[in-house]
């Protein structure tokens, strides 16, 4: 179990992310939502052990994940935000080099980077270098560098940027496959529709401070609202979108 | 009134890049003078003035070393007959043009990748309402400019100081004359220099594919840079025979640059009406207006056939595969790493320094460098053959490995601390443990490989072959030795993963620190050679320096264990001392 205990973050004297406290238990989906800016990838980088946290901890079956980050990464599948790779490694190099840190079992990283490689459609092109690559691509590398360990836990920020529908939808229902084997996600999205269909609970980011927790239905209920849209823009949004568009509009034509 | 002439100029400047070729000239400059990356404006103003003192450095140093030389009193005191400033300076006036046509040549072939427009300008300039045309002539003077301020800035400190110190003694009008054969001389040379790299980098773009391109071009700066030092080294230990050969005889060979620059400059000076003098003259002319006009046809035909179709073409292709046992990156070297860690970045540092242009031209400049003093050694020799004869192998024939070593393994050592997709560092920063100390480690395994990998089996057969078994293993294993314990000394402080650090900050000591790795070159392969030379004659006396390897590597293990844990920690972003 993954349990985050008022872990907050200062950048110099400002604070990102006040202090926060939640459980991810085996086989549960955890949505987090928030506006850009809101704080939710430093509380990822905080519960990958990237950032410490100012204060709070981190804990990994009931231990402090800086007591032994590497026990801790071993377990973890971990998609960031930004498809940074380096660009002159061929995709198979990429995936060669992730199991090497991982020290997986050179056979067994082999079988299961191939494997992968081709479910994810990305066989033709492993010994192209990956500054050809569009996305959709990087970000499905991206995915089998942790997925390809088999982790308990797997942390997964704007996991679905740039992939087409077909991925999309792979990648919701492996989600949920996942869950039901018992392994917990962190669900870091901007897409409502999908977090809506993928997580059973919910936590909802306003600059740096958690405006909503529960499971999705009970957030749904709180704030009386049938779609999760609606809830979120309830509670972050504070200027009326329809004026903001119509400003924009105005902007536009404007001689 | 000079604040006023200045607001007016800056004026004009605001108002001139407000416009559509302004704006992309400024872009096309900044991107020449910037490179890729996109640095702090801070730090991109420092990096400008340094890179412009570092520039001028060579030709101010070698004007002050001629103020001494022409100083009036220093020549009284030798008893020296005045200078006459037309003939007696000539030597050192081919030394000046080969200083600026090698200094303007690193730059051009520095900025090679930035001359040309790249995919990068196609997304974000062409869905924009510009012509092309517009984008190929900003271009175009954006590399005018580039090859204008970098011919000012590298013979700025010439152009005055120079002249100043060979007519000390003569009238005004002499000194006039003088400075200005002079400028028409390096001037030109360095424009020649910068429009040649340009030609060469044009016509290659334009006959061969981009992917061929790339690994193309890296081979053909090595080998530019190394003719380019080759030059440098020259007229730096004999500049009196190429003067010779300007004046006297080799006429053909005097047509050649920069010997015919020196023609141009002894026209001025009143010797046109010599027909030789005049046919250097017309051969410097013919050769700068054939490189300019190459250069810019090659630029015309690269537009047109890369730019205009980059959306057709691939950025980048395969990979292309080197057989196993050729491969630095053969599983085989990296077995001998004990964890998966070291394993996986040994790997990266590896494929890192065969495939990123940027670092393998680092360590083929240092690589370049290295032959050029090696060779500068070699033709010290008396006769070729003297360089194999004898018992046991002469000086100049043992110091050419640990030349090399030291330059490659001082290369890679630099091209270490230039980052890599800084961004995508997260993948160590995520699976590496701070505390480990992996990078040691991978560098060491990584300096070892490079370079005595391909060195001690070079150097053993070589010297084999004219010495027999006994001097080769020798040889050899003073070699590796020396090479490890240079690898060890550089390593003390070692806290990065190659590669994944940013750029390390400016060190107020930086002056004593290239002082040392001079002082570094001359121990490694000059008195560590001598000593060397005195074991073969008596090999029994490699016992006497044996012990000396053990204490050295117990001072290193030493000095490390006394250092604070925090300094031990593996880092990825440099802290400026100030900061600190």
């Amino acid at each position: 179990m993954l349990e985050a205990k008022g872990i907050y973050k200062y950048y110099d004297s400002t604070l990102a992310v006040e202090p926060i406290s939640f459980s991810l238990h085996p086989g549960q989906v955890m949505g987090y939502l928030g506006p850009n800016g809101s704080g939710k990838s430093t509380t990822v980088r905080m519960l990958t052990g990237l950032l410490e946290p100012s204060g709070g901890q981190v804990l990994f079956d009931g231990q402090n994940i800086r007591e032994n980050l590497s026990a801790y990464r071993k377990r973890l599948g971990y998609v960031p935000e930004e498809a940074h790779l380096y660009e002159y490694l061929t995709g198979e190099e990429y995936l060669e080099m992730v199991a090497t840190l991982r020290a997986m079992p050179a056979a067994r990283a082999k079988s299961r980077t191939d494997s992968l490689l081709k479910l994810f459609s990305l066989w033709p092109h492993r010994q192209v270098t990956m500054g050809s690559y569009s996305k959709g691509m990087r970000q499905r590398i991206l995915l089998i560098a942790a997925l390809m360990d088999n982790p308990d836990v797997l942390i997964l920020d704007e996991p679905l940027s740039g992939l087409d529908v077909t991925s999309t939808l792979i990648i919701r229902s492996l989600i949920q496959a996942l869950s039901a084997l018992g392994k917990s996600v962190f669900y870091c999205s901007h897409i409502l529709e999908v977090v809506e269909k993928v997580c059973s609970h919910l936590i909802v980011l306003r600059k740096g401070r958690v405006v909503a927790h529960g499971t999705t239905s009970e957030v749904r209920g709180d704030i009386g609202k049938s779609t999760l849209e609606g809830v979120f823009l309830e509670l972050v949004e504070e200027s009326n979108l329809a004026t903001v568009v119509n400003e924009i509009v105005d902007v536009v034509v404007s001689p | 009134m000079i604040q006023r002439v200045k607001r007016r100029l800056e004026q004009r400047w605001e108002k001139f890049g407000r416009t559509v070729f302004g704006c992309l000239l400024r872009l096309f400059i900044g991107r020449m003078f910037y490179g890729d990356t996109e640095p702090a404006a801070g730090e991109a103003n420092r990096g400008v003035a340094v890179m412009v003192i570092l520039l001028a450095l060579p030709g101010l140093l070698a004007s002050l070393l001629m103020l001494q030389k022409y100083g009036s009193l220093i020549r009284f005191l030798r008893g020296q007959q005045a200078v006459d400033p037309f003939v007696t300076p000539i030597a050192d006036e081919y030394s000046f043009i080969v200083l600026s046509i090698v200094v303007t040549g690193i730059v051009a072939l520095w900025r090679w990748d930035s001359l040309f427009l790249d995919r990068r300008d196609y997304k974000n300039l062409v869905p924009l309402p510009i012509s092309l045309r517009s984008i190929f002539l900003a271009n175009l003077c954006a590399i005018l400019a580039l090859t204008g301020i970098c011919t000012l800035v590298v013979n700025a400190a010439s152009l005055l100081l120079f002249p100043a110190a060979v007519t000390a003694s003569s009238t005004g009008i002499v000194f006039l004359r003088f400075a200005s054969g002079h400028f028409v001389a390096v001037v030109l040379a360095s424009c020649f220099s910068f429009f040649f790299v340009f030609a060469v980098a044009g016509i290659l773009m334009a006959i061969l594919p981009a992917t061929v391109f790339k690994r193309a071009s890296l081979f053909v700066r090595f080998l530019l840079a190394v003719i380019l030092l080759a030059m440098l080294g020259g007229s730096v230990i004999n500049p009196e025979f190429f003067s010779r050969m300007a004046t006297q005889s080799h006429r053909t060979l005097s047509m050649l640059p920069p010997l015919s620059f020196l023609g141009l400059a002894r026209a001025v000076w009143g010797a046109s009406g010599d027909p030789y003098v005049a046919r250097m003259t017309g051969a410097a002319l013919i050769a700068l207006g054939l490189t300019f006009a190459t250069a810019a046809i090659a630029y015309s035909v690269s537009f047109r056939r890369l730019f205009i179709r980059i959306p057709e073409t691939a950025d980048v292709g395969l990979v292309p595969r080197l057989p196993v046992f050729l491969s630095a990156l053969s599983p085989r070297f990296g077995r001998f790493l004990r964890k998966p860690a070291q394993r996986a970045c040994y790997e990266f540092v590896g494929r890192t320094l065969l495939r990123s242009g940027t670092h393998l031209q680092i360590v083929l400049g240092f690589l370049a460098l290295g032959s050029v003093v090696a060779a500068c050694v070699l033709a010290s020799m008396t006769t070729p053959r003297s360089i194999i004869a004898g018992k046991t192998p002469p000086l100049a024939f043992l110091c050419i490995p640990f030349i090399w070593s030291y330059c490659v393994v001082v290369g890679i050592w630099f091209a270490f601390d230039v980052p890599m997709e800084l961004r995508a560092n997260w993948i160590f920063r995520f699976w590496l443990d701070r505390d480990q100390h992996e990078a040691r480690a991978v560098a060491r395994w990584v300096l070892l490989v490079f370079s005595l990998s391909w060195l001690a089996p070079a150097c053993f057969v070589v010297t084999m072959v004219f010495w027999g078994w006994s001097v080769a293993l020798l040889h050899t294993l003073v070699l590796s030795i020396c090479t490890f314990v240079l690898v060890e000394a550089l390593l003390v402080r070692m806290r990065k993963i190659p590669f994944t650090c940013s750029y390390p900050t400016f060190k107020s000591n930086a002056g004593i620190i290239a002082c040392g790795y001079l002082f570094g070159f001359l121990f490694f392969s000059d008195y560590l050679v001598q000593v060397e030379r005195w074991c073969l004659l008596n090999p029994w006396r490699v016992l006497l320096f044996a012990p000396l390897v053990p204490i050295v590597l117990w001072a290193t293990y030493l000095y490390r264990k006394q250092l604070l844990a925090m300094d031990k920690e593996l880092i990825f972003e440099e802290v400026s001392e100030f900061e600190f």
